[in-house]
């Protein structure tokens, strides 16, 4: 049973409890402990938080799912488009940022109702700033951050500047700038944040970046890797997922070289940041046999590691192995995991959030959105209070 | 390079450009790809034709529910018009790929906003 995030409600609500039965039944009090036990245990049930998930589709919806119930919360209506659809949510839950309106703007929308928070547009005047699905959110939620890559529309040419690593102050609510920026190292992508405040970015190697000085270091050498035996990992990534398992990760195809001239082996492996500690690790997991887009360790099964496109794989990573295969109806481009890593949830390309079961790979069914294709959108499974996210029938 | 011969302007002042980076203090600039795609034109994958291992087995099943994940970064600029930049309403009415696909039609310069 989780018990965390308890409301403090609901402990107050069962303390005093615990005290009137006492003073009624004070010569039995083996009696009393139980009854009080089993009074807290249905507060603790009725008070305790559950698996939601963000996502966004065509046109411009963000939806609120019960992945307990299986069911759609809410469906908001955002001012533009939500290419590409990136989700990053608050610390607390209570707000989903949104990477939107064609890459280049940033939505804030309060999820226990459809009050849009946060706005800012990153492209201004004749100075065209996309953002290839960078966005992060600082611990304590005060700041936002992100990657722009400035492209000066002249009469009768293109200027490419270099791309910025920029801040926003989350408490600046429509019409936002940038508070700060610096100079960001050139083809960054996704973004996340570790507990001790360095941002990770996903770009040629894996930075650890300082938002606070714009200090950049390498945390993991991906084009400039060198391991004996292997070459150039190639990598695809636009999907910050990872939150459930406070990890940033990206997976990478590489060939491994038994001896020079030999024929490689083709593995699939991945590259993680443990968000946490801040330790990294690089690994492979399996044979690569199809293109998988994304893919996850299972939350409390660190050594089982889920991919997913137009297949659904389990594989072992001591062994490097498949354990399991599924072909799917169709592709998927996007995983992630309940919070307890039973269930997998499957999302992107249409309009429906798949379900499997983590152990079986057994369909368990699908929510379908109203609306258009997710497209590249990342949904995000997080846990949080029913209350805070105002679903009254959870 | 020292088998190929200039014939044309053009391969001169390549040929001129490249001699000139023997020298150490009239270096070329380094040549970069640019940071992000500009009027879909800088992205070159293959397309929808031909997976990773040579066959179609790897490409997204059906083709349509990968086409707005295509469209939508510029993945693949011959095919589709740039959504990004140039022709962000050209899916309008069509939030659906895989039932709306006959709602996607040609764009022309002129259609521009």
């Amino acid at each position: 049973m989780k018990l965390k995030n308890l409301s403090i409600a609901g402990l107050r609500r069962g303390a005093n409890n615990h005290r009137c039965i006492s003073r009624k039944l004070g010569s039995y009090p083996y009696v009393a402990l139980v009854m009080c036990l089993l009074m807290t245990t249905v507060f603790v049930q009725a008070e305790q938080d559950r698996d939601y998930m963000a996502v966004v589709n065509r046109p411009n919806l963000f939806h609120l799912l019960d992945l307990e119930d299986r069911r759609i919360v809410r469906t908001c209506e955002l001012p533009a488009s939500v290419a590409p659809g990136t989700v990053v949510m608050s610390p607390d839950k209570s707000v989903a940022y949104i990477l939107g309106g064609r890459f280049d703007r940033l939505y804030g929308i309060a999820i226990n109702g459809c009050e849009l928070v946060f706005d800012a547009q990153f492209s201004q005047g004749n100075v065209r700033n996309k953002s290839i699905a960078s966005l992060a959110v600082s611990r304590d939620g005060s700041e936002l951050y992100s990657i722009h890559n400035p492209v000066t529309i002249m009469n009768d040419h293109y200027q490419v500047s270099s791309p910025k690593f920029v801040v926003y102050s989350a408490t600046d609510g429509i019409d936002a700038k940038p508070v700060r920026s610096y100079p960001a190292p050139r083809q960054v992508n996704i973004l996340a944040t570790g507990h001790d405040g360095q941002v990770y970015l996903s770009g040629p190697d894996v930075y650890a970046f300082d938002p606070k000085t714009g200090e950049t270091s390498v945390a993991i050498a991906s084009r400039n890797a060198q391991r004996e035996g292997y070459g150039q990992p190639d990598i695809l990534t636009v999907w910050p997922l990872g939150s459930v398992n406070e990890e940033f990760l990206r997976m990478y195809s590489v060939p491994k070289f038994s001896q020079p001239g030999a024929e490689p082996e083709l593995l699939w492996g991945y590259e993680r940041v443990d968000l946490v500690t801040g330790e990294t690790s690089v690994k492979d997991f399996g044979p690569l046999e199809e293109v998988l887009f994304t893919g996850m360790l299972r939350p409390h099964h660190p050594d089982e590691f889920y991919g997913v496109l137009t297949q659904l794989k389990r594989h072992r990573v001591s062994t490097q192995s498949v354990i399991q295969g599924v072909d799917l109806e169709r592709t998927y481009y996007c995983i992630n995991f309940s919070t307890d890593g039973s269930t997998i949830y499957l999302g992107g390309t249409y309009n429906d959030i798949a379900i499997y079961d983590a152990d079986t790979l057994e369909s368990q069914g699908k929510i379908v959105l109203p609306g258009g294709d997710m497209s590249m959108s990342t949904p995000q499974v997080f846990s949080a209070l029913p209350t805070l996210v105002g679903d009254t029938e959870g | 390079m020292k088998h190929l011969k200039p014939i044309n302007k053009k391969a001169q002042l390549v040929d001129s450009a490249m001699q000139s980076t023997l020298s150490p203090t009239d270096e070329l600039n380094e040549v970069v790809a640019m940071q992000t795609v500009v009027g879909c034109t800088g992205t070159t994958d293959p397309g929808w034709e031909v997976d990773a291992f040579g066959g179609v087995a790897g490409l997204c099943q059906p083709m349509e529910s990968d086409l707005y994940g295509c469209a939508d970064p510029c993945w693949w600029p011959a095919q589709v018009p740039d959504i990004m930049n140039t022709y962000p309403d050209w899916d309008k009415g069509a939030g659906s790929a895989g039932q709306d696909w006959r709602k996607l039609g040609e764009v022309f310069p002129g259609d521009k906003k």
